[in-house]
Formats: structure tokens, sequence, C-alpha cells
């Protein structure tokens, strides 16, 4: 160990520090990764991490020798206008540029080759859409026709939707009239069974049709609300007695 | 001004060396602008002619890579006329060429070399880190150098190892990237003279190639015959030393014939078992009752 110590006093050279150029230093801290002084926990075998180990000692190395660079007057930054030979050739460096362009261009690719599967995707459902759209307009259509065929709506309004109702109150009152037409209960009907005849493979009891209590009126249910004649009349008409009793009132009544 | 340092460093190799050393060496070439290159030197000759050669070239530095069974890579620095020399093998070498490294400088510029602390805490590395300055730095105003500093090459230790990295300085706010070749040394000895003389520093943690491959095989090997002994133990185990109890004849005493039993025809279906669901809670039930008729009792 002092032949090292000997033989380095021997050996060391005594030059200005701008012929040397050279910084010891340790790494610049990180904030995110761990500071200098766990260098050692660095793992060699990581390589990522271990590449940026000296990245930072080279990092922290510059930012503390262009300073004292600069003080002593030696340029650093090569002027634009500087032509000279460089260490790598420029077909070398036109040889890395392709590479690097291919490999962008192969990550762009693939990421639009994805981003086209989502619009396939998208596009078909708005598709479907539409097309279901579509359907119900022309089936739309198709009964307003033959409403109007029928004769309960003498208007041609189906035709063009936009036509406003400028039609005037005269003709209005009277089409009133026609539009009240059939009876609440043959609408419903109508509009159940259509005109087409029975509508193909609609179930009579269906969640929906079951969960569907709008028409509940809760007065009639339970016999409460006023009669129809107003005040006066009892509603015995609307409870209609069990079967049972109603064979007892035949039977009696004969 | 006026060039005053004069180093110069002499760059060659013996024979048997692969392509990438060969790039290695002619990139370190291009990036010392106060190299010089020589030829091949015959492997019959001793490594001291090394030393007559570099004085005829006039250098007072060299580096000289050494291939070994066409697989290990050598490298010798040393200072020439008296000066300490050293041995490294070599590993991981990248050259210039390899893609992957972008940046670029002037050929000639002078780099900016960045040491380890760790580089100050041992005498042996504080030897080596003057070794390094000296061969790679370029001296300020030769000829052949730019006068720019624009690329920097680091010398880290870790897992005692000293890595070799060059960096190209992109902006003054020390950003970087690399632009190649990049080693790793792992040193063997550090001698006093150049290429001999008494050795100075012997690396513990060296271990030589050669070495390294026959623990692999070693241990392949031992693996191998493990498996083997495994398999003939098993076979002696299958084998023998089934051991035959003799007969005992006093065993008979004890063996009594069982009474026949009546052949019963069953002529009714029995009554099917009740389905048990929980079995824990009829044993429950049942040991419930057996507490209870033990209280009783």
């Amino acid at each position: 160990q002092d032949g090292l110590k000997r033989c380095l006093s021997e050996f060391k050279q005594q030059l200005a520090w701008v012929e040397r150029l050279d910084v010891t230093s340790g790494q610049v801290v990180d904030p995110v990764s761990q500071s200098a002084s766990n260098k050692d926990a660095i793992d060699p075998e990581n390589d990522f991490q271990r590449e940026m180990s000296f990245y930072r000692q080279a990092q922290a190395a510059v930012l503390e020798a262009l300073p004292r660079l600069r003080k002593l007057q030696v340029p650093t930054r090569r002027p634009d206008d500087y032509f000279a030979e460089m260490a790598k050739s420029d077909q070398q460096m036109q040889k890395i540029r392709q590479k690097l362009k291919s490999k962008q261009e192969a990550m762009e690719r693939s990421e639009k080759a994805k981003q086209l599967r989502a619009m396939r995707k998208y596009g078909k459902k708005v598709q479907t859409e539409i097309l279901q759209r579509r359907q119900k307009e022309k089936k739309n259509m198709l009964n307003a026709v033959k409403k109007y065929q029928k004769g309960l709506s003498d208007k041609l309004d189906f035709l063009d939707e936009e036509q406003s109702s400028s039609q005037g109150n005269k003709k209005g009152s009277a089409s009133q009239r026609i539009k009240k037409g059939p009876n609440a209960k043959r609408r419903y009907k109508n509009q159940k069974f259509g005109f087409g005849g029975k509508k193909k493979g609609s179930k009579w009891n269906t969640k929906e049709s079951f969960n569907d209590v709008s028409s509940f009126r809760s007065k009639v249910a339970h016999n409460k609300g006023p009669g129809k004649a107003g005040k006066g009349g009892k509603k015995a008409l609307n409870k209609r007695p069990g079967k049972r009793a109603r064979q007892k009132m035949k039977s009696r009544a004969r | 001004g006026k060039w005053k340092n004069k180093e110069r460093v002499l760059i060659f190799s013996s024979r048997g060396i692969n392509f990438r050393t060969r790039h290695l060496m002619q990139d370190l070439r291009t990036l010392m602008p106060h190299s010089k290159a020589d030829t091949k030197m015959d492997r019959k000759d001793q490594l001291f002619v090394i030393n007559e050669v570099c004085e005829m070239k006039n250098c007072n530095k060299c580096i000289f890579f050494e291939a070994k069974k066409k697989q290990d890579l050598y490298m010798w620095l040393s200072n020439t006329p008296q000066g300490p020399s050293a041995k490294f093998l070599v590993q991981n070498i990248h050259t210039l060429a390899e893609l992957k490294m972008t940046g670029n400088c002037l050929r000639g510029s002078r780099p900016l070399l960045s040491f380890d602390p760790i580089f100050d805490k041992e005498p042996h590395y504080a030897l080596l880190k003057e070794l390094f300055i000296q061969i790679f730095s370029t001296p300020q105003y030769h000829p052949k150098s730019q006068p720019f500093v624009d690329h920097v090459f680091t010398f880290t230790v870790t897992d005692e190892r000293i890595w070799f990295r060059n960096y190209q300085i992109i902006e003054e706010d020390a950003s970087l990237v690399e632009i190649g070749p990049r080693f790793v040394l792992n040193l063997i000895k550090i001698f006093q003279g150049s290429f001999g003389g008494p050795t100075l520093y012997e690396n513990p943690h060296y271990q030589s190639p050669n070495m390294h491959r026959r623990l692999i095989r070693l241990s392949v090997a031992a693996k191998f015959r493990e498996k083997q002994q495994v398999k003939e133990v098993q076979k002696i185990k299958k084998k023998g030393s089934k051991v035959l109890i003799e007969e005992d004849p006093t065993e008979v005493v004890f063996e009594t014939p069982a009474e026949e039993k009546p052949v019963e025809i069953q002529l009714v279906k029995p009554e099917s078992k009740p389905i048990v669901k929980d079995k824990k809670k009829l044993r429950k039930i049942q040991r419930k009752k057996q507490k209870k008729l033990f209280r009783t009792e």
C-alpha cells in the first residue's frame, strides 16, 4: 500500500487543471430517486438504475466544470457555423436517425391500428342505432298512412313534419273532434294490436308491463274518490261483487 | 496557444482480436487525437518489447489490447518509460457504431473527465485515476484537437468494476446524450514498472474468465452428478432390505376360528336410511342424549 502511495506521488503530474479537465463529483441529486449518499444501494444488476447513476454523475461533473471553463475562457459551445469533422460520420448519424424514425413510425402505426379498431367498434354501434331509428320512422310513417287511409285524420301532415300547425282554428276544431275519434280504450287497443294485425311475438306479461303501474288509479282501486255523478251518487257500480255474491244475488232475485 | 503538454498515447493490439475489439480500438483512436496507431504485435514477443515500440514511436503512454482464446480481452494501460501499468479484463463492449447511441461530438474535441468519489478513497483507485487522467485527457492546443469541450467521459466504480461511458453535452444545463463507446474494466493487477516489475496491487475480487467458465461447468456437472446419485439411492432402496420376519410359532395360540354366521336372505327391502344433512348436528344431538342418560344414571 505504501508502495502504491509512493508510486503515485512519483507519477503524479502537476499540471494546470485546464490541461486535465478532470472532475470528481458525486451525483446530481434527483428529487425522484435516491440522493448521492445512497449510492451504494444502487444495484448493479438493475440496468436502468445503474445507467441513470452514471448519467447523474456526468451531469454533476458538467455542472461543476462548465462555469470553471467559462471563467478560464475555454469555449464550450460550438457556434452554429463551425463545421468540422465529427467523431461519427454523417452517414452513421443518418443511419441512427433512420432507425429512430422507423421505431417511431412503428409505434405510431400500432397506435393508429388500435384507434381504428376502437373507431370501427363505435361506428358499428352507431350504424345499428341509425338503422333501428330508420326502421322505427318507417313504421311510424306507415301507421300514419294507414290511419289516413282509414279516414281518421284528413290531414296529410305526416308527409312533411316541418309544416307547423298553422291550419287555423276552424279546421282545428273539426280535426280535434276527429282526433278524439275512437275511445281512449279503442285507441289503446288499436295501438296495441295495430292495423297490421297482432304484432308478432309481443308478450302479454313482460317485466316492464308488469312493473308498469301508470294506469293505476288509487282512488278507483280503493273506491275512495267522488263518484261519476259527483256528489250524491254512490259508486256501487264500480265495486263488482264477487262470484259467490253474484250467484247468491241471482238466485235470490229468481 | 502553445501546445505544452506533450502526451502521446500508443494504441494497438495483439493478434487474434475480434471485430468488436478492433472497432473499439478504432473508436478510441478517433476520440483521442493525441493517439498513435501501430501494427499488431506478434504473440511470441515478450511484453517488455512494447516499451521499445513506444520509444520508437515517441509515445509516453500506451493502451495495449490483448486477446486470449478469441474470447477474453485484456487491456493494459501503461506509462511507458518507467511508470506504473495496470492490466484489466474488458467486458461489455459497445462501440461507436451502435445505433442506440445517438450522440455525436467533434472529432478531436477535448473531453471532460468525470470520476466517482470512490476514486479518492483508496490508494489504488487514486493511482488509476491519475493514469486515466493522463491518458484520456487531450492536451490543450494539440494540433489535431478542437478547442471546444463538448463531451464527457465518466468513470464509475460499481460492483468492484470500473464502468466507462461517453456522453455528449447538448445544453449548458447538462442535458446529455450517450455517444459511446462503452466498456467495463475489471482490474487484475497494478505493476510498478511498465508491463512488468513488482506487483503493487492485486484485485482480490478478480476472477479470471477461465476460472469463471470452469466454475459454471463444475456447477452444471455437480447438478448432474447429484441427480445420478439420487437415482442410485432410489434404486438401492427399491431392491433390497425387505426385512423378512421369521414365523413366530407361538402366534398360533391366539387363533380362534370365528363362528359361522347363518346365511340370511333378505326378502323385504330394508328401510332407507334417513338422509342426514348435517352430520355434526346429528352428532351433537346424540352427544346431548348420551349426556342426559349419563346424568340420570
